[in-house]
């Protein structure tokens, strides 16, 4: 099945049909998405920081990256259930997003970083604390790492610049009923919309009529 | 005298992004930083060492992340006041951001001092989580109500 299909049919399922319709849980998902971030951004900048030599000094790096990881890697499956959820919820939208595109491929340069340097930097940082040094592989690790959550965070930020492509969306998009204030609410903060209601595809090939309410 | 037009921060389509990414790195070193200290309250992460320890370890991290947080958000908030003064959300979020700061450098801070008992720690180390993710709550919504 062609992606673009199958993020279609993911956003029709009930589950997260529930979830776009719904004017609060879609905003609480990200609230808690960022909430992960904040809670274990701030174990990666250290565990980071500290290969780097520039905070925890006082601690060995063993006691501060051991003793943070599981806790880290908790908050990091917060941060990506949250974001599963949204993507689920508007997989159609996000298909054309081009930063969402640009965030996924550097997650999953993530997902590389840490396996080329699990082995040679983060299971050996007890050596570090013997030898009272830290070695270049290990610092350009904790570099590398702190420019890609930093990517991260610019991506995921911009997925909420781009405009979604309304003639292409196999959705009704439906304007907040429950603005309180509508003459000033700002577009440019969150410009994607806030509830998109799936809407079969035309049977004919032609796309689905899209109605501003 | 406030026109949201008139302000040098909307000449640029880029800069409140760019102001948004600083605020949220900004709260991960500042959130992330207390959450390591309420973590360590909780008994989970970092238990080789005291609390008295992990908080003077990471108090100066905390404070650049408030700094960070502290500069951009008003920076945002001066992009268009009248839609945040008119927003109830977000005079919600002040108050919780304020609450969060005082609670943080009065009762938490305390409660990182050796002689602290088990409860104390938890509830306290609880009560710091509830009110920095409602700020965050905060954040989110007063962009969808």
């Amino acid at each position: 099945m062609p992606l673009l299909e199958f993020a279609q049919w993911v956003q029709s399922t009930e589950f997260f049909t529930a979830i776009r319709e719904s004017w609060y849980v879609y905003p609480a998902i990200m609230s808690s998405h960022l909430a992960g971030i904040a809670l274990a951004g701030g174990m990666v900048l250290m565990v980071d920081l500290r290969l780097l030599g520039l905070a925890m000094r006082k601690r060995s790096v063993s006691d501060v990256v051991n003793q943070l990881r599981w806790l880290k890697w908790a908050g990091l499956a917060v941060i990506v259930t949250c974001g599963i959820l949204m993507l689920g919820s508007k997989a159609e939208e996000y298909y054309y997003n081009i930063f969402f595109r640009v965030k996924m491929t550097v997650l999953s340069l993530i997902l590389v970083h840490s396996l080329v340097f699990r082995r040679s930097v983060y299971s050996k940082v007890s050596e570090y604390d013997k030898t009272g040094k830290i070695p270049g592989r290990a610092k350009l690790a904790a570099s590398l790492s702190l420019i890609l959550w930093t990517c991260m965070v610019i991506c995921g930020r911009g997925i909420g610049y781009i405009e979604p492509p309304l003639d292409k969306l196999h959705a009704r998009v439906i304007q907040q009923q429950h603005s309180t204030t509508e003459s000033v609410n700002r577009s440019h903060v969150s410009r994607v919309p806030s509830a998109i209601v799936w809407k079969l595809p035309d049977t004919h090939g032609m796309r689905s009529q899209m109605e501003r309410m | 005298m406030f026109l949201a037009i008139e302000n040098p921060l909307n000449s640029s389509e880029l800069i409140f992004p760019t102001l948004e990414c600083m605020h949220i790195l900004g709260f991960a070193f500042s959130v992330g930083t207390i959450a390591i200290v309420d973590f360590r309250l909780l008994g989970l992460g970092m238990r080789h060492q005291t609390v008295g320890e992990v908080a003077s370890d990471l108090a100066p991290w905390t404070l650049i992340g408030l700094a960070l947080m502290l500069t951009s958000g008003p920076l945002l908030f001066s992009s268009d006041p009248d839609m945040y003064y008119l927003n109830w959300v977000f005079d919600l979020k002040m108050v919780l951001l304020l609450l969060a700061i005082v609670f943080h450098y009065t009762i938490h801070r305390r409660a990182t001092m050796p002689g602290t008992s088990a409860l104390r720690s938890k509830v306290v180390a609880s009560i710091s989580i509830a009110l920095w993710v409602g700020v965050i709550f905060g954040g989110i919504f007063l962009a969808f109500i």
